[in-house]
């Protein structure tokens, strides 16, 4: 009986993709949104002036990208501070330069994180990892609930023109990089 | 013993040293406690704001970190913050407001203990990258710092008061020491007189204290040179006062040319006797020789006559001699004498003084006297003087005062119509009055006689009888004309009637009423109108004057009249000359005309006369009807008087 249990376990995460802590999900769909609104050049990200916060997912994670989807308008009703959003679930086979995205969230996946991170940063858009094991796969920020809330930031991708964070965010995260982590 | 310790404390007070080390205290602790005030309050300031500053800091550094932490919902990290906060042992207590709801809150354990000398900095907390406010937070600073900074700073800039002070006043002392020696100098010099040396001491000092030393010393020399001077001075001039005054006395009471006592030495004389006779002796025509000679000779003449009269009278201690002034001398009877004696004395006198015979350059001179003098001893100057006058005027060469004379009250009675004259000018109450003239054949009024008329101040119409004496002696009588003049010219300029004014030879003989005449009957108009009535009495002595006005107004187109003609004694031929037009009959002819037969004939000729000349003969003084009808026999040409009317301050009663 215990293995199957176990079994059952095993072929339900393959068969529903990876396993998310709400918590963490219900926090970091609070969160990220607002940092995103941190960044001082936001208007440039903006199209056809509203935020469009893309969250990729592998396909299994429709659900978990849905949950997200509602957190987030659960957290911040109609608007993001002064902004309009949308918030848009791409696949990450879709996911591509031509996505329409101000951010990006992207959910656990085994081989396409690297993908995403690199037309994120080409694209100079900001990059929210779930997971923060990601970070070193070139996403930028992430979040852990420990004791406290605390944010992580790739370092290495924090220094691009076309993202200027609020100094005082940079004072509270933790960076992190391939070597350091 | 209080009294001179006061004096001394005084003393102490009032001089030099201590005014300098009083005030330099004074200023002093005047400087040090504003230097005090001002550092003190400067420097809390300074302090209270670097405290201030320090929180504000700690607020700046912290607030955007809070203010990120609140925005991303992270309580935990805020809390975090507090903590941190609260490590610093000055923060008493910190709390955070998240839309004035108190998000953490933390307090230290000395926060009970010194809440109530705090600072505290309440900041704003703004949404990151965003100026709205999301909430505030709120340090509670503990003072603690600043007191005991404060504490520090008072204690120095006390200790820094009272090292000045002790310095100021040891500088006080120091100067206090310094002017000692002046001090010692007064105190030497309370003892000086002019004739006592004294030694002034420092003289040996080699700065400025031995200069004053060394100058008082020499002026002590000097002052003891000059008073020595000054002695002598002020005898020699003692002397001179004593002599000058003995002179100026002299001077005071006796007559500088004759020598004789003066008219001061006899008013002191008649005041000190109670009963006495005086004589006033006045040279007769004196002015004549003066004018005539010289001042000089009649200077020698009245020294000469004092001398004389020095002579008659030296013998007699009864009798003093004094010069008045000028031409006058008296005679002051200390002793009353009897008439009969007094009357022998001055015929004496006259008697002797006709008989003088005085030279001057050749030149022989007699003289006569009037004497005027008085029994009375009150006011017996003037009463002598009112004699003298009389004497004079009654041509008699002696008279004595007789209150029957009441000459004194005719010059009270002058004085008052001068009075009443003055006032009567100065309100304009000199008027004319207008008394009609008829002619005898149509029996209408042809003409007017202006006659003068003083208003008093109760309305009383009063004639110039009364005045014109008084007016001819106080020189009003040509202001008097002069109004008559022109009040008469002005009233007839529209009225067609001629009318006559009464001129005086002294009117004539006056340059500045004749100048009047011309310009006023020029400026009314009224040349061909004027007649002026001259006295015939009058007009004698003065022919040729009067002659000459006469051919002047007639130049100009007026008429002359002779009044009261048949008063004096009238030269034909000089009338005749005269060209008059009009002789007035005096009116001592007219009014009794109709009995007083003798009357009856002068006027006759006279009319008789006239009308040869073609002159108009006018009557005078017709004061009844049998006057009247008598006038219109005798066929005068014209009637002036009461019977036919009176004068008028109006003419339009005859119109």
């Amino acid at each position: 009986m215990k293995k199957i249990i176990i079994l059952f376990f095993i072929f339900a995460n393959i068969a529903y993709g990876y396993t998310y802590n709400e918590v963490l999900l219900k926090a970091q769909a609070s969160i990220f949104p607002k940092i995103m609104l941190l960044d001082k050049k936001l208007n440039d990200k903006l199209i056809e002036g509203k935020i469009i916060y893309t969250v990729v997912y592998e396909k299994d994670d429709y659900n978990a990208a849905s949950e997200v989807r509602k957190f987030i308008k659960d957290s911040h009703q109609a608007r993001l501070d002064k902004y309009q959003y949308t918030v848009n679930l791409v696949e990450f086979s879709d996911f591509s330069h031509a996505t329409k995205s101000s951010a990006i969230y992207v959910l656990n996946s085994n081989e396409n994180i690297q993908k995403v991170a690199e037309i994120a940063k080409e694209k100079g858009i900001i990059a929210f990892a779930y997971d923060i094991e990601n970070l070193k796969n070139g996403l930028l920020f992430s979040l852990m609930i420990e004791k406290s809330t605390i944010l992580y930031v790739n370092k290495e991708n924090l220094y691009s023109k076309k993202i200027d964070f609020v100094d005082s965010l940079l004072q509270m995260v933790r960076f992190i990089d391939k070597e350091h982590s | 013993m209080k009294g001179l310790l006061f004096n001394m404390k005084n003393k102490n007070i009032n001089s030099l040293s201590t005014k300098i080390v009083l005030s330099i205290s004074l200023l002093s602790v005047i400087i040090v406690l504003i230097i005090f005030a001002v550092f003190e309050k400067m420097n809390k300031e300074a302090f209270y704001n670097i405290e201030l500053e320090k929180v504000g800091l700690i607020a700046n550094t912290i607030e955007p970190l809070i203010a990120l932490n609140i925005y991303l919902d992270m309580p935990g990290n805020v809390n975090q913050l507090v903590l941190q906060l609260m490590e610093n042992q000055n923060i008493l207590a910190v709390k955070v407001l998240k839309h004035n709801q108190t998000i953490h809150e933390a307090k230290s354990k000395k926060y009970e203990d010194e809440l109530n000398d705090s600072f505290i900095v309440k900041k704003r907390i703004y949404q990151p990258n965003s100026k709205k406010s999301i909430g505030t937070l709120v340090i509670i600073y503990s003072s603690k710092n600043y007191q005991e900074l404060i504490h520090k700073y008072t204690k120095l800039l006390a200790i820094m008061l009272l090292a000045s002070s002790l310095l100021f006043l040891l500088f006080s002392l120091y100067v206090k020491k310094l002017l000692l020696p002046l001090r010692k100098i007064a105190n030497s010099l309370k003892n000086y007189s002019p004739n006592k040396e004294i030694k002034i001491p420092f003289a040996s000092e080699n700065n400025e204290i031995g200069l004053i030393s060394n100058a008082l010393n020499e002026m002590q020399e000097k002052i003891s040179q000059y008073s020595k001077e000054q002695e002598n001075i002020n005898i020699f001039l003692e002397e001179k006062v004593t002599e000058k005054t003995s002179e100026l006395r002299n001077q005071l009471y006796t007559d500088s040319l004759t020598g004789l006592p003066n008219r001061l030495s006899l008013l002191q004389d008649l005041a000190n006797l109670s009963d006495a006779a005086l004589l006033i002796i006045n040279i007769d025509d004196f002015k004549e020789i003066n004018d005539f000679y010289g001042h000089i000779a009649g200077d020698s003449i009245l020294v000469e006559f004092s001398k004389r009269l020095h002579l008659m009278f030296e013998t007699d201690n009864n009798i003093k001699l004094n010069h008045l002034a000028g031409d006058e001398f008296t005679l002051l009877f200390i002793e009353k004498p009897s008439k009969e004696s007094l009357i022998q004395t001055v015929q004496k006198l006259l008697y002797e003084i006709e008989k003088i015979v005085f030279y001057y350059d050749n030149n022989e001179f007699s003289i006569r006297v009037s004497i005027g003098g008085t029994y009375q001893i009150r006011r017996a100057l003037e009463k002598a003087d009112i004699a003298l006058k009389s004497a004079k005027k009654e041509q008699k060469p002696f008279l004595m005062y007789d209150e029957k004379l009441n000459i004194e009250e005719q010059y009270k009675d002058n004085m008052e119509w001068v009075k009443k004259l003055k006032n009567g000018i100065e309100k304009d109450k000199i008027v004319p009055y207008f008394q009609p003239i008829f002619d005898n054949v149509s029996e209408k009024c042809v003409s007017y006689e202006c006659l003068m008329r003083l208003i008093d101040d109760n309305g009383k119409v009063i004639g110039p009888n009364n005045f014109l004496y008084a007016a001819k002696k106080s020189r009003l009588y040509s202001k008097l004309t002069k109004i008559m003049i022109e009040k008469s010219c002005k009233h007839f300029e529209h009225v067609a009637y001629d009318f006559s004014i009464n001129l005086s030879v002294e009117d004539i003989l006056s340059n500045d009423i004749t100048d009047c005449i011309k310009q006023t009957i020029k400026q009314y108009n009224v040349a061909n109108k004027i007649v002026f009535e001259i006295l015939e009495s009058e007009g004698i002595e003065n022919y040729e004057e009067i002659s000459q006005f006469i051919s002047e107004m007639k130049a100009l187109g007026c008429r002359i009249a002779i009044d009261d003609f048949g008063s004096g004694y009238s030269n034909f031929e000089h009338l005749l000359k005269l060209n008059i037009d009009y002789i007035k009959i005096d009116g001592t002819l007219i009014k009794n005309l109709d009995k007083d037969t003798n009357a009856q004939k002068v006027v006759e000729t006279i009319v008789d006369f006239a009308q040869r000349l073609n002159i108009l003969t006018i009557a005078e003084f017709v004061h009844s009807r049998t006057v009247y009808e008598k006038v219109r026999n005798l066929k005068i040409s014209r009637t002036q008087g009461f019977f036919l009317g009176e004068p008028q301050e109006a003419t339009n009663r005859y119109l």
